[in-house]
């Protein structure tokens, strides 16, 4: 089966995030009463696996690998949906 | 013509390649550029001295240098292992030391490379690109990349990178590299003394100011400025004359003693 | 619409007739509207009048295309209508006129190719190319800008250059104007700055492509209408310029795929924006310099091999329009299989893949031995490709999809658009007494001239810019570690050789009247180039300005066409290339008439370039030209929300002998620095110096040759052809003996205190320190 699962990268909290930072200048900027920005990264990755379990294995396994660096960033993966092979 | 080769690696959006080439040659070394994809196995071994240049490999999606990082633990760890512990030189310049942090290389860990990345080079603190010349001290002046440069000696060579902020995993590997002497130059106030996070000096926000770090063996280093873009004189006109040399040309001069002796 | 004029004649793949042979003048004109064609009545009753029988979509949408604005430029080829005659096409009356007369024997093509290309030395040219990304910027602002860095770039490709350099030159709304100021639709100065200026860079920064020259303006009349020039300069051999495709050859697409993305990019760049261009959006292309930077690679390798013989870019109207210059230029024709092309979405209608404006597309023509060849580099190169079709002796461009003809014209006819008549009336701007107080304190009219969003350093942008990248900028746009802002850069391009390129730019748009302001920008470029030691300058011209269909648009347009005739011809300086962007005009109204004039200049030997920044203590300093009461349109009364008085003008004799007599200077090592004068005046230009370096200067304005009669109008008069000059000190007697004869007067030396001394007219002494200066030019405001 083809899994969606959605990976997100953030930075690791209390992590020096710049972008955040000017982004919530400009918000503020703009008239919003803005506490604070952080900044990640959403990978929405089709992934084929047996079950749910195996997907979102595999997807953890890829954040570990490539999608994050340990020294700033942490990442959250959740399985949305999958379609069957009939479709 | 010098009895030693070099070799400046790339990939797609690797842009620094062509002048780091033409300053290893204007000191007779025979430099090839390679494209990552057109090294077969074993094909490393033909040279001393492996450059990982500057640019954008990838489009420097996912992270700055994260996925030509992860391609080279994939594709060439083994060969790039021997390498680096036969004592040969490895030197990646601005995206190029991106890469050799996201492969695991630099800092480094019991073996040659880290299982996974142990630093990372994040956006810098101004939020922006920064293209601007720096002042560098030298901190170790005898590793084979700085031994023509003394210790405390100020350097000027530009930046030009967006994310050029080097942090590492913990308080205790940052006091490990300073101890080993492993922080081979910081950014600096014209004085020589140590940036200490003032901007623009440290354009980017690194921990300790730093610039560049090596290895346990110091055979291979990373630096975000760009040594090649300060080789001749004329690179730096307003900084010395237009004749003379500028002053990243003693890095390569450095490097090149070293591997003519191997 | 009558009935049945538009009919489906095929589903799959969707193909639409229109049979223009029953259809009224109403019909034509609601043909072209509903298919985006932007052709006007007599262009659709011209096509209408060719044809006996009915035409493809994909067909209309190639005449849309090609007799746009952007591509054929009707406005510039046409006729013009005004009081005192008719003008037969302003590209033949002026501006290339004044090339052909001046025919010098360095210019190795112009106004032929995708770039103008003169001689650099023996064996290798120069190319030069610059563009106007508008109509997408104002609504994508990040994509739109660097998108039109990334066509620039392939211009320079297109012509086999290696691209060396890059420019931006940009004007926007004022960054704090108030949202309630803005017409519905348009976006805030604020974002759409923010966008472009990382477009910019991104593109030029990923390519590794160092961005050495540039100017950013602001004014309210840019708010409605963003106007972003991007420009590219290259290098190549002179043999490896080959555009000779002959009968057989291949015809080779190769790069990105071609998707949705950037379909009607040229019609629409060449009508009025809509209120509504939130929904135009498709009309954005998607920029990837990744997959450039690859081109890049394989286009030098494939021309040092000699395995092509032509290349173009994809640009405005996409396949349609590349396939058919190229046929056309070589008086051949071409069929082009439309299946062969990759794809990023399968559904695309045949029409839709003829004209997809998709980046980062070149087409190639090459005999079928060396397809092997290329091919391989394109692989190696990691880049798609395919075979569109065979060039052949036909004279029409033909496109086949699924194995139906949807496209077959006549060459000849689709480069013969009907010729455009415009109209004009006379404009010239009308002079207004100056009614201005004199100032209390001279001081702080510097600083609040210093401060104002014009004059100010330009550093945060700048900075952001890779101008390093490939290690061959030896004068750099911001000067060491103080950031002074350089007039002009330089490029050492041959590893062999000492030789340099110089790039400069003129902008002068406040100027009221449009002949003036022309001659002004003109002027400008070269100053710029000259002071940094460039000589044997090409310009190229790039003209922004409203809808070309209204008569005092036309008329200014007429006017700084005049003038740009008669400078070039009076400073010998052809024109190379040029691009007009007309039709700016939003609910805002039109855009403010701009014309940028960027200056391709050489240097014997870059060591002998000079930059702003003061050198040494006690050198004296030197001003260079006559200081006139030309203040209409200056920052100075600009800041001061005043009109009025006479505006700059050039005098292009006394201009001309005095940059040829520092030419002689800088060459024989003369002058230490030199900047020249322009907004902002004397003032502006001193106190740029003194920021700029780790030095002062103390400057009597007693000394000065001036028409003026008073202080502030000494200080801060942009009259034109006037530089400031340091100059070394044991070589003083030297130098006043190359100006013998020449307006150049001692007005003070180096000090070596940071700060600012003037003596005043009147004797009054102001002195501005350092920190004084820098916070005003840094951006403090000092009001």
């Amino acid at each position: 089966m083809i899994f969606t699962v959605k990976a997100e990268v953030s930075l690791k909290r209390g992590h020096f995030d710049p972008e955040g930072d000017v982004a919530a200048k400009a918000l503020r900027d703009l008239g919003f009463g803005v506490a604070s920005v952080r900044v990640g990264k959403t990978y929405t990755i089709k992934v084929e696996a047996a079950d749910a379990s195996e997907a979102e294995a595999a997807a953890k396994e890829m954040c570990r690998r490539l999608l994050s660096n340990p020294t700033k960033d942490d990442f959250k993966v959740e399985v949305l949906g999958f379609e069957g092979r009939s479709g | 013509m010098k009895r030693a080769r070099a070799c400046v690696l790339r990939v797609g959006g690797t842009n620094c390649d062509e002048e780091i080439k033409v300053a290893l040659e204007e000191l007779g070394l025979r430099t090839d550029v390679v494209h990552m994809d057109w090294l077969e196995k074993g094909d490393v071994h033909k040279y001393q001295l492996l450059v990982f240049p500057g640019g954008f490999s990838y489009g420097d999606y996912v992270r700055a240098g994260a996925v030509w990082g992860k391609r080279v633990v994939s594709k060439i760890r083994r060969d790039l292992e021997r390498f680096i512990e036969s004592g040969r030189l490895v030197m990646g310049i601005c995206n190029g030391f991106q890469v050799l942090v996201e492969s695991g290389a630099l800092p480094g860990g019991d073996g040659a490379f880290s299982e996974t990345p142990k630093a990372v080079l994040a956006n810098n603190s101004s939020a922006r690109y920064e293209c601007r010349w720096t002042y560098l001290r030298c901190e170790n002046g005898s590793t084979p990349f700085t031994s023509k440069i003394p210790v405390g000696e100020v350097l000027k060579i530009p930046v030009g990178h967006g994310e050029g902020r080097f942090i590492v995993e913990s308080e205790e590997l940052l006091r490990e590299l300073i101890k080993e002497n492993r922080v081979t130059f910081r950014y600096a106030l014209p004085s020589g003394k140590a940036a200490e996070g003032a901007y623009p000096f440290n354009p980017n926000g690194s921990e300790y100011d730093i610039a560049a770090i090596c290895n346990k063996e110091g055979n291979v280093m990373g630096m975000m400025p760009h040594p090649e873009r300060a080789f001749f004189g004329w690179q730096a006109v307003g900084y010395g004359g237009p004749e003379g040399a500028g002053d990243g040309r003693r890095i390569f001069e450095s490097i090149i003693e070293h591997i003519e002796g191997l | 619409m009558k009935e049945g004029l538009v009919r489906s004649i095929c589903k799959d793949p969707p193909i639409l007739a229109a049979d223009l042979r029953e259809a009224a003048d109403k019909d034509l004109v609601e043909i072209s509207s509903a298919m985006g064609l932007a052709l006007s009545l007599q262009e659709m009753k011209a096509i209408q009048g060719h044809f006996g029988r009915p035409l493809t979509d994909v067909e209309l949408q190639t005449f849309g295309q090609t007799w746009s604005e952007h591509c054929i430029h009707k406005t510039f080829r046409g006729e013009i209508q005004t009081e005192g005659g008719v003008v037969n096409s302003l590209l033949k009356s002026y501006i290339a006129r004044a090339t052909m007369e001046l025919s010098k024997p360095w210019c190795f093509s112009v106004f032929e190719d995708n770039a103008g290309l003169v001689e650099f030395d023996e064996g290798h040219v120069i190319a030069a190319k610059v563009e106007t990304h508008n109509h997408p910027s104002a609504i994508e602002p990040f994509g739109g800008a660097a998108t039109g860095v990334g066509g620039v770039i392939r211009d320079i490709l297109g012509v086999w250059g290696e691209p060396i350099a890059l420019s931006d030159v940009l004007c926007f709304g004022p960054l704090d104007i108030d949202y309630s100021e803005l017409a519905p639709g348009i976006k805030h100065p604020r974002y759409i700055f923010n966008g472009v200026v990382a477009g910019v860079g991104n593109y030029g920064n990923n390519m590794g492509i160092p961005n050495v020259s540039g100017a950013v303006l602001f004014d309210r009349n840019y708010a409605g209408n963003v106007v972003v020039y991007c420009g590219c300069f290259g290098i190549l051999p002179k043999s490896g310029y080959v555009k000779d495709t002959k009968d057989g050859d291949l015809a080779i697409l190769v790069g990105g795929r071609t998707g949705r993305d950037g379909i009607h990019g040229v019609t629409f760049a060449s009508t009025d924006l809509p209120e509504e261009s939130e929904g135009l959006r498709s009309a954005v292309q998607i920029p990837n310099p990744l997959v450039e930077e690859r081109l890049r690679r394989a286009v030098i390798r494939i021309r040092d091999e000699g395995l092509a013989t032509g290349i173009t870019d994809l640009g405005g109207g996409g396949i349609s329009c590349a396939t058919g210059e190229m046929a056309n230029r070589s008086k051949l024709g071409l069929t082009v299989e439309l299946d062969a092309v990759i794809l990023k979405e399968p559904d695309l209608a045949p029409w839709e893949i003829w004209v997809s404006e998709s980046q980062e597309r070149m087409l190639l023509s090459a005999p079928e031995r060396n397809l092997g060849r290329i091919t391989e580099i394109f692989r190696e190169e990691e880049l798609e490709s395919c075979v569109l079709g065979r060039f052949n002796k036909t004279g029409r461009i033909r496109a086949c999809f699924k194995g139906a003809t949807v496209c077959d014209l006549d060459l000849d006819f689709l480069y013969n658009p009907p010729r455009t008549t415009r109209r004009a009336s006379r404009a010239s701007a009308v002079r207004k007494p100056l009614i201005l107080e004199k100032p209390k304190d001279l001081k702080v009219e510097l600083l609040r001239v210093l401060s104002d969003p014009n004059i100010r350093s330009r550093e945060e942008i700048v900075r952001t810019y890779d101008h390093e990248v490939r290690g061959v900028t030896v004068v750099k746009p911001l000067q060491g570690f103080e950031g002074g802002h350089n007039d002009a850069a330089v490029l050492k391009p041959l590893r062999g050789s000492w030789m340099g390129v110089v790039i400069s730019c003129g902008i002068t748009p406040f100027y009221p009247d449009p002949y003036w302001m022309a001659g002004c920008s003109l002027e400008e470029a070269l100053r710029n180039n000259v002071a940094v030691g460039g000589r044997r300058i090409a310009i190229l011209d790039n003209f922004v300005w409203g809808n070309p269909e209204k008569e005092d648009r036309m008329g200014s347009l007429l006017r700084a066409c005049e003038a740009c005739y008669h400078f070039a011809k009076a400073f010998e300086t052809p024109f190379i290339s040029g691009k007009d962007s007309l039709y700016n005009e939003s609910p805002m109204g039109p855009v403010r008439p701009t014309l940028l004039i960027t200056g391709v200049g050489i240097i014997p030997d870059v060591r002998r370039a000079v930059t702003m920044e003061l050198k040494r203590a006690e050198d004296p300093v030197y001003l260079i030209g006559v200081t006139k009461e030309e203040l209409c349109g200056s920052a100075y009364l600009r800041v001061k929300g005043v009109e009025g008085g006479a505006w700059p003008e050039v005098d292009a004799a006394s201009s001309k002998s005095l940059m040829d007599a520092l030419t002689k200077a800088i060459d024989a090592g003369h002058v230490a620095a030199c900047h020249d004068l322009s907004e902002g005046g004397a003032g502006v230009a001193a106190a740029e110096m003194v920021l700029g370096s780790c030095l002062g200067m103390e400057l009597d304005f007693r000394q000065m040759i001036h028409e003026t009669t008073r202080s502030d109008f000494v200080l801060f008069s942009e009259s034109q052809g006037r530089f400031l000059v340091e100059v070394r000190e044991d070589q003083e007697e030297e130098f006043k003996k190359v100006f013998k004869g020449l307006p150049a007067r001692r007005m003070g030396r180096v000090l070596g205190e940071r700060k600012l001394e003037i003596t005043d007219l009147e004797g009054g002494k102001i002195s501005v320190d350092l920190e004084e200066l820098a916070y005003a030019w840094r951006g403090i405001s000092w009001n």
